[in-house]
Formats: C-alpha cells, sequence, structure tokens
C-alpha cells in the first residue's frame, strides 16, 4: 500500500508540477498580451456556461410537469460517463502504453496492479476536470429547482466522484486485452490504431446502434411511466439510472440500496482492472516499442532516387508535420481521426432513435430561416474542424526535438507558415466531414451546406492562427507521455474556450447586424468579410509574434 | 571563424552562472578542442553559439555576422551536432536527411552523393529506411552527424562528438573534420575526453566554472603552464579547485 501511495504520489506530482510551471510563466509577465487573449477567451465562453445553466433549466421546467425530471441527471451522468469511455480510451491506451516512464516503473520492485492503481489515479484526476463542466451545473440546476434536503449534495459530490470510475476501468479493461492481443504482430502500430477504433466503433455502437427504431406507442410508454424518459435515455448504460435515482431518492432505503449498487459495481470493476492488470499488462507493454525493421540495403540507385527531390523549406516543414502527427498513433487518434468521428457520430446518433430529438431540434434552429441555418451549420464545421487540438499543439508536439527548429536556418514565420498549412489542412478536411454530414444525416440542402462551408473554411484560418498562437506562448515541450503534448495539454483547453468564445462573438455579431436589417445573402457577406478580416489580423499578428517567440522559447 | 566576446549565461535568475564572461576566438582552418570537466559550460557555451540559447549578455559572431542580429545568415553557415540526439523518431533515417537538405537548400544532385558515403562510413546504409525509433543511442547520433555532413557548412559545432560513437566511425569522422579544416573550414567542439584532444586537436580552449582557464596550441599551453608534461596533467593542474 505505501508503494502504491509512492507511486500514485509521484504520478500526480509529475502531473501537476508543469502547472507550477506555467504558474511561473504568467507571473514572468512577459507576455502580457496573451493574458489579454485569455481573458476574452474565458469572457467569451462564459455566456456558454451561463447558456448551459439556463438550457438545464428550461429543460427541468419541461420535465417536471410530466414528472420525467430525473432524467435530467440520468441525461447529465450519461453524457459525463459517455465521454469518459469514449476519451478515456485514448487516455488510458496513452497513459497505460505510451508514455516515456514505463521503462523505469516496470524497472521498479512494483506489481504490475500498482502501476496500473497509480495511473489510472492520475487519469481519474484529470477526468474530474473534464467532466465538472458537463455533470456539475445539471446536478446543481436540479438540487436547487426541485429543492432537495441537505442531504442531497453530498450523494451528489459522492456520485461526482464516483462517476468516472466503471467507465474509464471498463476502458482500461477493454484496452489491455486489444493490447495484449496487439502486441504479438510486428505491425504494432497499425494495429493499435486498427485496435482503438474497432474500440471506439464498438463503443458508440453499443451507444448509439443499438437504441434502433421505437414505435411511437411504445415511445409513449416511456413517456407515460414515471422516470420512463430516465429509463429510455439509461437503457444501454444502467449505472447511470442507479447514479440518478440515488440521487433523487436521497437517504430512503430504496436510495442506499441503489447506492450500494452504484459504489459496489464501481468498486467490483476497479478490483477487476487490477486483477486484469497482473495478468495483461506486462505482456501488452514488454516489446512494444520494438518496432518492425526491415533493415534491408538500399542500392546506390535506389538512394539516388529517395534523394532526387528537392522540396522548399515550408514544404518540408509541412511534410515533416504531417508525417509526425500521422505516425503517433496518440497523435493521429486526437488529430485526423477526431476529425473524422465526429461526422460518423452525428451520423450514428440521427440514424439512432435517441438521435432523432436532435435532429428535430437542428431542425427547428433552422426552421424556415436560410440565414439562421447556414449560421448554425458553419458553427457545427468549425466544429468539426477547428476543436481537435492540431493547431493548438502544433508546437508543443515538437517535445524534446524543439532544438532543430531553432537551428535550422529558417525563418520562423516560414516553419509557422509550414504549421498553419498542417492545421489548416487537418481543419479543412473537418469542414468537409461535417459537411458530408450535414448533407447525407441531416439533409440540408447546397444552399446551406455551401457558404456554410465557405464560412466556416475562413473562420477556421482565423482559429488556426489563434489556436496556433496560443501554444506558441507557452509551448509544453517536456512531455515524457505524448498524451500531455496534445490532450492533456492545457493549451488545447485554452484555444477551445477561446474558439468557443469567438464562436460566440460572431454569433452576437450576426445578431447584431440582423437588428440593423441585413438579411439573406447580404447578411452572409458582411459575416465573411468581418470573418476575413479577422482571419487576416490574426495570421499577420501570428507571423508578428514568431520571431521573437522563437528565440525566448528555451530548448 | 567564431568570435564570442564577453559571454555570460546563468540558470535560474542568476543562482547557476554557466557560463562567466568568455572571450573565445576559433579561427578557421584549425581544429578547435573545447574542454571542461561536467558542468564546466561547454553546452551552454555551444547552445548559446547555435541560437538555440540567448546569451545574458555579450556577443557571438559566426563567419563575421552577429548571430543575434542575422541569425539565419549564421544558421544557414553551421551545422551543429548536440550530446544528445533527441530528434523525430517517427520519421526514417532518410526523411530525416531529406527534411534536413530541405531546409539547408543542400542540391538535389549531391545529397544522394553525400549521404550514401556517410552513411556506409557510418555503417548505417542497411537501415537508412527504417524509422528512428528503431536505432540504438549510437545510431542516432551517427544520423545527426550524417546530417550535418550532408549540408556540408563552413562551421561545424559538434557537442562530445566521440562519445558514445564506435572506434570506426570515430576514425572516419576525425577525418572528415581534418579535410574540413585542411580546406579552411571551422570546427568547434567539446569534450572530456584527453586523449582525443591532445592527438587530436590544433588550438585547445579549457573551461573552468564557466570561465576560460587556458587557450592555445598544445605548446602554449604547456608553456603557460610552465609544465612539460601531458594534456592530462595541465588540465587536472587548471581545473583543480
Ligand atoms: N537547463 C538548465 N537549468 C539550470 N541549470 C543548468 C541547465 N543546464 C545546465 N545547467 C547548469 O549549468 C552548468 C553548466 O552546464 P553544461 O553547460 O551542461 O556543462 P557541460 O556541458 O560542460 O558538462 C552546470 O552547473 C549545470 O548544472
Ligand atoms: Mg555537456
Amino acid at each position: 500500500m505505501r508503494r502504491l501511495l509512492a507511486l500514485l504520489g509521484a504520478g500526480l506530482r509529475q502531473n501537476f508540477a508543469l502547472a507550477t510551471i506555467r504558474h511561473k510563466f504568467f507571473k514572468q509577465k512577459q507576455e502580457r498580451w496573451l493574458l489579454l487573449l485569455f481573458a476574452l477567451g474565458l469572457l467569451g465562453a462564459a455566456p456558454l456556461v451561463v447558456g448551459y445553466f439556463i438550457v438545464l433549466g428550461r429543460l427541468y421546467a419541461i420535465l417536471k410537469p410530466m414528472g420525467q425530471e430525473t432524467a435530467l441527471l440520468t441525461l447529465a451522468i450519461l453524457a459525463g460517463q459517455l465521454l469518459i469511455l469514449v476519451f478515456g480510451l485514448f487516455y488510458v491506451l496513452s497513459a497505460f502504453y505510451f508514455s516515456r516512464d514505463l521503462e523505469f516503473l516496470v524497472a521498479l520492485p512494483a506489481r504490475p496492479f500498482e502501476v496500473i492503481a497509480a495511473k489510472f489515479g492520475v487519469i481519474l484526476v484529470n477526468e474530474y476536470l473534464t467532466v465538472l463542466l458537463v455533470v456539475a451545473p445539471a446536478f446543481i440546476v436540479y438540487g436547487a429547482m426541485a429543492a432537495r434536503p441537505i442531504a442531497y449534495w453530498p450523494l451528489a459530490a459522492l456520485v461526482f466522484l464516483l462517476l468516472p470510475v466503471i467507465p474509464l476501468a471498463l476502458s482500461g479493461l477493454l484496452v489491455m486485452a486489444m493490447m495484449r492481443l496487439v502486441n504479438v504482430s510486428r505491425k504494432k502500430d497499425f494495429f493499435i490504431l486498427a485496435g482503438s477504433l474497432a474500440l471506439l466503433a464498438a463503443v458508440l455502437f453499443l451507444q448509439l446502434g443499438l437504441a434502433g427504431t421505437r414505435g411511437p406507442e411504445e415511445m409513449m410508454r416511456f413517456f407515460t411511466a414515471a422516470d420512463g424518459l430516465a429509463r429510455l435515455l439509461g437503457e444501454k448504460f444502467p449505472p447511470c439510472i442507479w447514479a440518478a435515482r440515488l440521487l433523487a431518492e436521497g437517504f430512503s432505503a430504496r436510495g442506499i440500496g441503489y447506492l450500494i449498487l452504484f459504489g459496489g459495481i464501481s468498486v467490483a470493476v476497479l478490483l477487476l482492472l487490477l486483477w486484469a492488470a497482473e495478468r495483461l499488462f506486462y505482456r501488452g507493454l514488454i516489446g512494444l516499442s520494438e518496432m518492425a525493421a526491415r533493415r534491408t540495403k538500399l542500392s546506390a540507385a535506389a538512394l539516388a532516387e529517395r534523394f532526387a527531390r528537392r522540396r522548399h523549406d515550408w514544404q518540408a516543414i509541412l511534410l515533416r508535420e504531417w508525417r509526425l502527427m500521422n505516425r503517433t498513433p496518440i497523435f493521429l487518434l486526437n488529430g485526423i481521426l477526431s476529425v473524422v468521428l465526429v461526422p460518423v457520430m452525428l451520423f450514428f446518433m440521427v440514424r439512432s432513435g435517441a438521435g432523432s430529438a436532435s435532429l428535430a431540434f437542428l431542425k427547428l434552429l433552422g426552421s424556415g430561416d436560410r440565414s439562421a441555418e447556414i449560421l448554425f451549420s458553419a458553427a457545427f464545421f468549425i466544429a468539426c474542424g477547428c476543436l481537435n487540438g492540431t493547431a493548438s499543439s502544433t508546437f508543443s508536439r515538437e517535445g524534446s526535438s524543439f532544438w532543430i527548429s531553432k537551428v535550422i536556418p529558417v525563418a520562423p514565420c516560414r516553419q509557422v507558415a509550414g504549421k498553419f498549412l498542417h492545421s489548416y489542412l487537418v481543419a479543412v478536411l473537418g469542414v468537409l466531414g461535417g459537411m458530408a454530414a450535414a448533407r447525407l444525416a441531416l439533409g440540408l440542402s447546397w444552399q446551406s451546406v455551401l457558404p456554410a462551408a465557405l464560412l466556416a473554411l475562413v473562420a477556421g484560418a482565423f482559429l488556426t492562427a489563434i489556436n496556433m498562437a496560443v501554444d506558441l506562448a507557452r509551448p509544453l515541450l517536456t512531455w515524457t507521455n505524448p498524451q500531455r503534448a496534445i490532450k492533456q495539454n492545457l493549451n488545447v483547453l485554452l484555444a477551445m474556450a477561446l474558439d468557443a468564445g469567438f464562436v460566440y462573438a460572431f454569433y452576437r455579431l450576426f445578431v447584431i447586424l440582423r437588428r440593423a436589417g441585413l438579411d439573406g445573402r447580404q447578411l452572409i457577406l458582411a459575416m465573411l468579410a468581418a470573418t476575413a478580416l479577422a482571419a487576416a489580423a490574426a495570421l499577420f499578428f501570428l507571423g508578428r509574434i514568431a520571431a521573437r517567440r522563437y528565440a525566448r522559447i528555451a530548448a | 571563424m567564431i568570435e564570442l566576446k564577453n559571454v555570460c549565461k546563468s540558470y535560474n535568475k542568476g543562482a547557476v552562472r554557466a557560463v562567466d564572461d568568455l572571450t573565445l576566438t576559433v579561427p578557421p582552418g584549425e581544429i578547435f578542442g573545447f574542454l571542461g570537466p561536467n558542468g564546466a559550460g561547454k553546452t551552454t557555451t555551444i547552445k548559446m553559439i547555435v541560437g538555440i540559447l540567448a546569451p545574458d549578455s555579450g556577443a557571438i559572431a559566426i563567419a563575421g555576422r552577429d548571430n543575434r542580429r542575422e541569425p539565419l545568415a549564421c544558421k544557414a553557415v553551421t551545422a551543429y551536432v548536440p550530446d544528445e540526439p533527441e530528434i523525430y523518431e517517427r520519421l526514417t533515417g532518410l526523411e530525416y536527411l531529406n527534411f534536413i537538405a530541405d531546409v539547408y537548400g543542400v542540391p538535389a544532385r549531391e545529397r544522394g552523393e553525400r549521404s550514401r558515403r556517410w552513411l556506409e562510413a557510418f555503417e548505417l546504409a542497411a537501415v537508412a529506411a527504417d524509422p528512428i525509433q528503431t536505432y540504438s543511442h549510437g545510431m542516432r547520433q551517427k544520423i545527426v552527424l550524417t546530417g550535418a555532413l550532408l549540408v556540408e557548412p563552413r562551421v561545424f559545432v559538434l557537442d562530445e562528438p566521440m562519445t558514445g560513437l564506435d572506434p570506426r566511425s570515430a576514425h572516419h569522422l576525425k577525418e572528415a573534420m581534418r579535410a574540413h579544416c585542411d580546406r579552411g573550414g571551422t570546427l568547434f567542439f567539446s569534450t572530456h575526453v584527453m586523449e582525443v584532444a591532445e592527438k587530436f586537436c590544433d588550438r585547445l580552449a579549457i573551461i573552468h566554472k564557466g570561465r576560460l582557464a587556458a587557450c592555445g596550441t598544445l605548446e602554449e599551453l604547456r608553456r603557460q603552464a610552465g609544465d612539460s608534461g601531458s594534456l592530462e596533467k595541465i588540465f587536472l593542474e587548471t581545473t583543480g579547485s
């Protein structure tokens, strides 16, 4: 137990020591403009948080008269757990198998289950930060609007703490089983990717695909039964029903029953993970970094051919970025694959029964209002293209190789240009995926999709430049676990907050322009012009700070 | 030619004085060895020369140009090999070499010829098409060296290049460096191995606790120390406090 705690302590320290480095960075007051940028982003993101609370409140008001208010809790818990299950796959894969401290940990006199338990603890703490935004507001709104007794609040805190355990432990089990299977093959990188995608598809399919279509009568039954909606939502993942019931019932006999059920299953799954760790973990890990090396000597002619092409410096940078991103499984999963994933998820969601509600909602948003439909589609495309962390980790990803960028005779602003092209390419792919989903799944017309795509492409250039500026201001180069460079990189989160803020600002602009009497084509053209101006300014700004920042980053 | 003038650098806000008022000229055409015990400030000096770190004060010129006012001009004529070969693991050796050749603007004609020669010399030809991830530490070091030699720069800056190299590769490297200096090129390399320094260098500088302790040809160092013994003895005396 002492050893376990020591491991966990070391893991947490390593995880959060970087936070103190960041702290120092802010204290040094080198980059005041950056603080301004962050303040702007948070200011912009604040309305979203407030908006979320308002939507939850309205939802409660709608559900209450039908006696379905517990569905609010189920929905929030389900969303939180689904999020953890899906993203947990990446976290767990990276932390269990690709972290560079593993060689060191394996050499320690610690048992596999202790190593896994420590790593699990660190991920768990990180997950709390993630789900806080999704789940806690729903708990607060429910607790306040249903006027729950005091006892509700400690229970809510307990449920919040237990919430990530089941999905994360399940992710861990799935990943360990997969890695045990994959590690026998020589083409490991490929199989790791294929395996992760298969797991992801399986999880999504179970969650969304199997829902099937229900007849109207059956749907009615769910709505008329007490808590029927909550049960409908949670039927694929019963723990979230138990957790919601436990909160709704409080300290009654039934409530305590659910508490024992939820807590018991959480502990049981965790123990199962640790048990499996003893059997699967090292066998999946050892030899993982051995790659298939061909070791075939190239002839002089073949060699000459490999060197026949001379590229421009920015092309060389672009190619390097593309290769490094796509060949590091963790980066690939977070980059292009997550770009593909959003539309695919949307497609499945719309196809499943649960999704038809959101479809109706989307249709409602744009009902008869072409301009609004274009704007909302553009926002969706932007989310598809820019929320993947490619741009906001572009410098961090170089890690300990950053010294190369400092010694090569390529001006920083040209290097940044190559990197911009790479990030923007990923954003363009995301917009294309979003377009496909909008056409195929939602059935939007080309008249909406094309202008929306144009708007999204211009806004994408703006956001890509802003996201890169955030990472350039404070790149995280000291990582050992690639996940830290991208998903767990604070820059990526900050950039997302900024993106949300700017998208909201564009929305405000839209409202203002409309109030001023613009509509139809004029409105969209005005929006395009404003976005293009912002993009030009952001690119100019990025080019301006590049040289100064490159000179200051010590590699 | 590399010129350092009153260069100072400290870490942790002045808590560690890594390089202290260092003034040094590395003339072209001579093999220049930079000696010092561990932690003397060799790597810090080298990182400032190649532009990875900025000095707190003082100036550095490469081929007559200030490396902070005209960084690109300086970088274009310099190739640097660090002590730790941390490079892009996910690229193959060939892709790495092509990247280096692209950013330094090496003509396509010369790339194949030069890289074949050095890949052969360093016995990397069989693994050049494999990911760098599969290389050993020494192989990584040699692929970085190959990249530097591919550029054929006027100035080589090498940080402890002999540590970790097998004897054959070390021999090839020494020959290449000799030829480079004979053509009038500049070479600045750090080491703490006395035999290498004594047999190989035309000119030496010894750095101790960030300060220049001695500088000159081996003969001059002997005269300064009033001692006709080995370099090792001089080194131990100059750095023995
Ligand atoms: N990044 C750093 N932060 C703080 N101190 C450092 C750093 N790098 C080097 N030092 C310190 O600076 C001094 C010189 O180090 P270095 O230049 O690496 O020496 P050498 O290469 O001669 O062994 C040492 O005392 C070392 O501890
Ligand atoms: Mg050193």
